[in-house]
């Protein structure tokens, strides 16, 4: 008998006109924005490559440590296509240097696109669906229940010696099923064009396939919408009006509306504050070192001259703003004049002392910033994204995020990355003596070696942990799909035909 | 005609979706009205803050000479908020708010570190801010923009869907088809009717909108603003009659309700919501953008042809009034190419968002949020005359430091050297004051033709709407 019932469901809506004109829409929209992405891709990625090649360039033109520009670049992810996340807002190059520490807001954006054009608003895949699979899944269940019951039909089919929970249960697989047509279809033409132009690796698939998970979970819980105010209106008209209704307020006016009531609380300028202070307090201390240093090798009164000949430029700096904290040290000098000379030992157990110390007080001020800019910057996005959740577009969003890798911890991943290769330049550094070498701020005995340095890798994070940070909120649909099937059995069966 | 249009108004009155668009509706609006209070003030006094900062160093350099003056320049341009901020946001926090006066560049400096060769003021635009803090999800605004654009165009649908095909379904079109009452004035009556009882819910919640806003002591709008606001409310009901024409037409030729609202609704998404991020796409790709390194690798050689072309003269050490004039010559000349590189690289990314604008312009959404940022005074065009405003201000202080100059008897009039020119202090207030002002009619000119289109558009749907509902069978 079930089997009967869905036959006929999925016969009544494959032949309808809405099919065809969700499938058409589908498909011409998600074809149509997978060919501007990858575009846009390209272009990125060129920018990308362009921008490691210079940096390569720049590094092989520093003749000495002190001077020397390292940078690395993030790769945009060819998944972005897919959900933008914060693929295209944070930025994509990042300084590395003992007397610098990076932290998710340092990094730089190498010019990519007219900055103008940019805040016309991006689009993405899962926006595409967002919008779609929602308005799909509406229009599909609204009348599933209020039109059989005007029709008449519904009495004729509860005749039957047939549960009522079984008849849903047909409605809603003969629907879904009809409904992943063009969800998969459209996902089939995206990737075609996909692979044609980047290779997509073995995890860049099992990647999409939880996106096309969270993608059906999505479809469904909007479906169950449908039919929940199917079965408890009297009336389709009445049904149409109130799942349009729910779904402008889901999907435009509670996602807009959540940021702009919530306002961010506590005061920032007071917090930038007291980590200004705090942050000034040890760069205070490092310079109180630096001064005993120089008192004690005797040459604290001759600094001046000294510093003119060899570069003795120290520079530690607090940007009120961002709290970025830069120790910096540039030796620009050609060669050494002859009477300077007798200084060159003196100078190179000046920055034999100096460097590291600059490199752990910088650490020391990472530690502070960090935790001031999380509490300014990151603790109200994740209320923010918390509150989203209460709509299933917050949730769906998150999720897939989290599959393609531009969420948050995916972009920490990158910093992190950035961080741990600092760490291997300090060491380079020290293997190779650099901070008491005559290399460090004169080239005019030799320049330096950079071949021997590591290179910079980044992987993005494996599947599993991808999967492992999209499982919560994949959970969370799949709880929204029950607790709706379970109100939608229990209206049902208490309702009168 | 009347009795057609009330009798629609009340049906409407009654219904529950006038209930739930006038909850709706005054929802968005009084979250946008709490908004804009709670961050208006803000956005003034860090404007306030910087002009003060900047006029602070135009009486400093006017105080130390008017030498320094002319060396220095004033210092840096702010945009000046609107009060409007509330009706579009613009892409604020994108663009940037401020046009920059560049320090003199140092060419030269001799041992002691005293400057041979240097330079003069000129004035540099920062590009969007895209080293964008924020990592929370990525939201629009809920300004009067996405309230009318989106909202309400989307009310206007479902208050059209059924205007004739539910009638129909009904058999209450026959009804009324057989009365003498030309089809045309039955169109016109439903058109009027379902824009009236639209207006009525908006008007409702624009009022409590606005009312709170000036009622509060911290904004304050002036005779122009509601000038503007006037503008702004007729443009609503210009693009919602849009939306009503579209549900007419298409509600016309369908036979069924359900058929017909499934179109409008996939005709808005695709206007509404995908054209305009798709087309914006697809028109940044048309032409490579120069990135920031690329432009300032530029300077480089400028300045390298630059220095080649005075080098002779400036190094020769021949009469001193001919040196100093080789020197000012160069610095007004560097100077001069400064900007023109900058102007140039603002004129290419210009043309690019004109460009975009032009081709996002098949979406009436983004007519109307163009629009409403132009009679608001945010947004692109807003920054262009903004950018303007600084450049005619520039201007007008060159002339007024050379005229200046020219009124020293013991000044040698070579403008742009220390040895050339007045080395008296002149009195701040003498010098002009940057004003960034907007102009009403300016913003009707770049945006007559966005007008005209959308005019253009409602009216060939609702000669569209006509044409459907005369040729139909009952």
């Amino acid at each position: 008998m079930l089997k009967i019932l869905i036959r006929r469901e999925l016969l009544d809506n494959l032949m309808t006109f809405r099919f065809a004109a969700v499938l058409l829409i589908t498909l011409l929209l998600v074809v149509a924005n997978t060919v501007v992405l990858i575009q846009d891709y390209e272009q990125r990625l060129k920018s990308y490559n362009d921008s490691v090649k210079r940096h390569q360039q720049e590094l092989r033109n520093s003749k000495t440590y002190s001077t020397a520009f390292l940078f690395v670049n993030r790769a945009p992810n060819p998944l972005s296509i897919f959900n933008a996340g914060l693929d295209k807002r944070l930025g994509n190059y990042i300084g590395i240097y003992h007397g610098f520490m990076p932290t998710l807001w340092d990094a730089r954006m190498h010019g990519t696109d007219n900055p103008f054009i940019a805040f016309f608003s991006s689009i993405d895949i899962v926006f595409v669906f967002e919008v779609i699979l929602s308005l799909m899944g509406l229009i599909f269940a609204y009348d599933a229940i209020a039109g059989e019951r005007e029709r008449g039909t519904l009495r004729l089919v509860l005749a039957q010696p047939i549960g009522r929970g079984q008849i849903l249960l047909a409605k809603y697989i003969s629907t879904m099923a009809c409904l992943l047509v063009p969800l998969i279809l459209s996902l089939l033409f995206a990737l075609l064009l996909l692979t044609r132009s980047m290779p997509l690796s073995t995890a860049d698939f099992l990647r999409i396939a939880g996106i096309v998970l969270t993608s059906f979970a999505y479809l469904s819980v909007f479906y169950l919408i449908g039919l929940l105010i199917s079965v408890a209106t009297r009336r389709t008209g009445t049904a149409l009006m109130l799942a349009m209704f729910i779904w402008g307020f889901l999907i435009l006016v509670y996602p807009n509306l959540i940021r702009a009531t919530v306002s961010p609380g506590g005061d920032i300028q007071a917090r930038v504050k007291t980590a200004h202070n705090q942050i000034q307090q040890i760069l205070n201390e490092y310079e109180r070192e630096r001064q005993k240093f120089l008192e004690t090798e005797g040459i604290a009164g001759e600094s001046s001259e000294f510093s003119k000949a060899l570069g003795f430029y120290h520079q530690a700096d607090v940007n009120p703003v961002t709290l970025t904290t830069y120790i910096e040290n540039m030796s620009v000098i050609s060669e050494i004049r002859p009477d300077f000379e007798k200084y060159v030992p003196v100078a190179k157990r000046y920055y034999n002392f100096v460097e590291p110390l600059a490199a752990r007080t910088v650490e020391k001020a990472w530690r502070v910033r960090k935790q001031a800019l999380e509490e300014i910057y990151v603790k109200q996005a994740t209320t923010d994204r918390i509150l989203l959740k209460l709509s299933p577009v917050g949730i769906y969003d998150a999720a897939t995020q989290a599959w393609t890798g531009t969420d948050l911890s995916g972009l920490r991943d990158f910093f992190y990355a950035a961080q741990r290769y600092r760490k291997v330049v300090i060491d380079y550094l020290y293997a190779k003596d650099a901070f008491s070498s005559r290399e460090w701020f004169v080239a005019d005995k030799g320049a330096v070696d950079w071949r021997t340095l590591p290179a910079f890798t980044f992987q993005r994070s494996d599947v599993g942990t991808n999967a492992k940070r999209a499982l919560p909120d994949l959970f969370l649909l799949l709880i929204c799909n029950l607790v709706l099937f379970m109100a939608i059995v229990l209206i049902f069966i208490r309702s009168e035909v | 005609m009347w009795h057609i249009t009330k009798r629609e108004i009340y049906d409407n009155l009654n219904s529950l979706r006038f209930a739930l668009t006038t909850v709706l509706l005054l929802a968005l609006m009084v979250t946008n009205a709490v908004r804009h209070l709670r961050e208006h003030p803000k956005r003034v006094q860090r404007y306030r803050d910087a002009v003060t900062e900047s006029l602070n160093h135009l009486t400093d350099r006017a105080n130390d000479s008017l030498y320094t003056l002319a060396q220095y320049g004033p210092g840096n341009f702010y945009k000046k908020p609107s009060p409007l901020h509330f009706c579009a946001n613009g892409g604020e926090p994108v663009l940037p708010d401020v046009v920059e006066v560049d320090e003199p560049p140092v060419f030269m400096t001799d041992a002691e570190g005293n400057r041979l060769l240097e330079g003069i003021w000129s004035l540099s635009y920062p590009d969007a801010n895209l080293q964008n803090k924020d990592v929370g999800p990525n939201v629009s605004q809920v300004d009067w923009a996405f309230i009318i654009g989106y909202i309400l165009s989307l009310i206007a649908l479902w208050f059209t869907f059924d205007a004739f095909s539910g009638e129909r379904e009904h058999g209450t079109l026959r009804l009324m088809l057989a009365n003498s009452i030309p089809r045309h004035t039955v169109l016109i009556g439903k058109f009027l009717g379902a824009l009236l009882s639209i207006s009525i819910p908006f008007i409702l919640a624009v009022l409590v909108n606005v009312l709170l806003i000036s009622t509060a002591n911290t904004v304050h709008l002036t005779t122009d603003a509601w000038g503007r606001l006037g503008i702004i409310f007729c443009l609503a009901l210009l693009y919602t009659s849009l939306f009503v024409a579209l549900g007419l037409l298409v509600s016309a030729r369908v036979q069924q309700s359900a058929v017909s609202l499934m179109i409008l609704l996939l005709t808005w998404v695709t206007f509404v919501v995908f054209m305009p991020s798709t087309l914006a796409s697809i028109a940044s790709s048309f032409s490579p953008a120069t990135s920031f390194e690329e432009f300032w690798q530029q300077r480089h050689p400028s300045r390298k042809d630059l220095w080649d072309k005075y080098k002779a003269q400036l190094r020769s050490s021949e009469l001193a009034d001919r040196k100093l004039r080789a020197k000012s010559e160069f610095y007004t000349e560097n100077a001069e190419r400064e900007e023109r590189r900058q102007e140039a690289q603002l004129k290419y990314r210009t043309s690019q968002v004109h460009r975009a604008r032009a081709i996002t312009s098949i979406s009436p959404a983004t007519l109307l949020q163009h629009l409403i940022e132009g009679f608001a005074g945010t947004g692109f065009e807003r920054h262009l005359q903004f950018v303007d405003n600084t450049q005619r201000y520039a201007r007008q202080l060159r002339e007024f430091v050379a005229d200046t100059d020219r009124a020293d008897p013991e000044s040698l009039h070579i403008l742009g050297v220390r040895e050339g020119m007045s080395k008296k202090p002149i009195s701040p207030e003498s010098v002009p004051r940057f004003e960034d002002t907007l102009n009403l009619s300016k913003d009707f000119n770049t945006a007559a033709v966005e007008l005209l289109l959308l005019t253009l558009f409602v009216l060939v749907l609702l000669s569209g709407a006509y044409l459907a509902f005369v040729r139909v069978e009952v």
